[in-house]
């Protein structure tokens, strides 16, 4: 048996979104049996109803073209499109920080008023 | 998600009848059968965790003090040295195939749920490019095991397995093994099974 493709399935289980979900919102709401000292199966776990999550809240805002309830189910599609959305959040940054640093080129004397003499009846 | 109710009654029952997965989460125990017996492997407490490193550390003593001790990075030189293996063509090859897996799962990624034959087609390679991966790992673990740090890894599982393995008599959990001797001569199913089941236990614990 691979854990780990258990994990994944109790992870994205309604049941198990919907305490993640009362939990954030209710603090006395707990997961586990114990309060501390989360194994490493635990963590795993915990990773993954957050991802999940995430998912399900991407698939009702529709905001990915290839993301369904389909690719959720399946833990190769659900890899390849966690790749591929890191991949387009990466260049996302990056345009922002491009734009970021033309717009400080633009104003970065955005302090200093210069005057031109300019002719408006455009005549000889 | 459509008739919400319905699929939360259903995921409750099937999480009623898979109950052994579920103690994967809740409560740190990993329940297997072995021979019709009900056995559990759980975390160690801290006084056993610091016994275990105690151990540990009497147990790298007396490797050190053995012959043929090899440290890992002594037996990866030797290891190419002689001709058998060469890590460094090894994780050559991995991150070819890891770039590969990684165009894969472009390619699928942007495929939509109706067009089943591609994603069928990219499924199978990927899961080819995954087993490579795979048998490189298991190659490279079985060349390294008499290094000693593998065999130091392989003592604290194996110790752990004997100390936090239990089975269920007349409904309460008793401890396997009284010692470690006990443990050693134990069925090797059984001792596997526990070494196994408590690796999966200890995944990342310290990460």
């Amino acid at each position: 048996m691979d854990y780990i493709d258990v994990i994944r399935k109790l992870a994205r289980s309604t049941y198990y979104q919907n305490i993640y979900s009362a939990a954030k919102d209710v603090g006395s709401i707990q997961l586990f049996e114990n309060k501390n000292n989360y194994s490493g199966l635990q963590s795993l776990f915990l990773y993954w109803l957050k991802i999940y999550d995430l998912l399900y809240t991407e698939i009702s805002s529709k905001e990915w073209k290839y993301l369904d309830e389909d690719v959720i189910n399946d833990d190769c599609r659900c890899d390849a499109f966690l790749y591929w959305r890191g991949q387009q959040k990466e260049a996302e940054l990056d345009k922002h920080k491009q734009e970021q640093k033309v717009s400080n080129l633009k104003f970065k004397n955005s302090g200093q008023v210069s005057m031109f003499d300019i002719d408006l009846r455009g005549g000889k | 998600m459509e008739n919400k109710e319905q699929i939360l009654s259903e995921s409750i029952k099937s999480l009623e009848l898979n109950n052994y997965e579920v103690g994967i989460v809740q409560n740190n125990k990993l329940i297997f059968i072995v021979d019709d017996k009900n056995y559990r492997v759980r975390m160690p407490i801290q006084s056993e965790q610091a016994f275990i490193d105690h151990k540990r550390n009497l147990a790298q003593l007396d490797y050190l003090n053995q012959e043929g001790c090899i440290t890992r990075k002594q037996l990866i030189t030797k290891l190419k040295d002689v001709g058998i293996l060469d890590i460094e063509k090894i994780e050559a090859r991995k991150e070819e195939l890891t770039k590969e897996l990684k165009q894969m799962w472009f390619a699928l990624a942007t495929k939509s749920s109706s067009e089943k034959n591609r994603i069928e087609e990219y499924k199978e390679k990927i899961n080819k490019i995954q087993d490579e991966l795979k048998n490189i790992a298991i190659e490279v673990g079985t060349q390294l095991a008499p290094s000693l740090e593998s065999r130091l890894e392989k003592f604290i599982v194996e110790y752990t397995a004997f100390l936090c393995t239990d089975v269920q008599s007349e409904g309460k959990w008793v401890r396997v093994w009284e010692t470690i001797e006990d443990f050693n001569k134990a069925d090797s199913p059984l001792t596997e099974r526990a070494a196994a089941s408590i690796t999966w236990l200890l995944l990342n614990k310290r990460s």
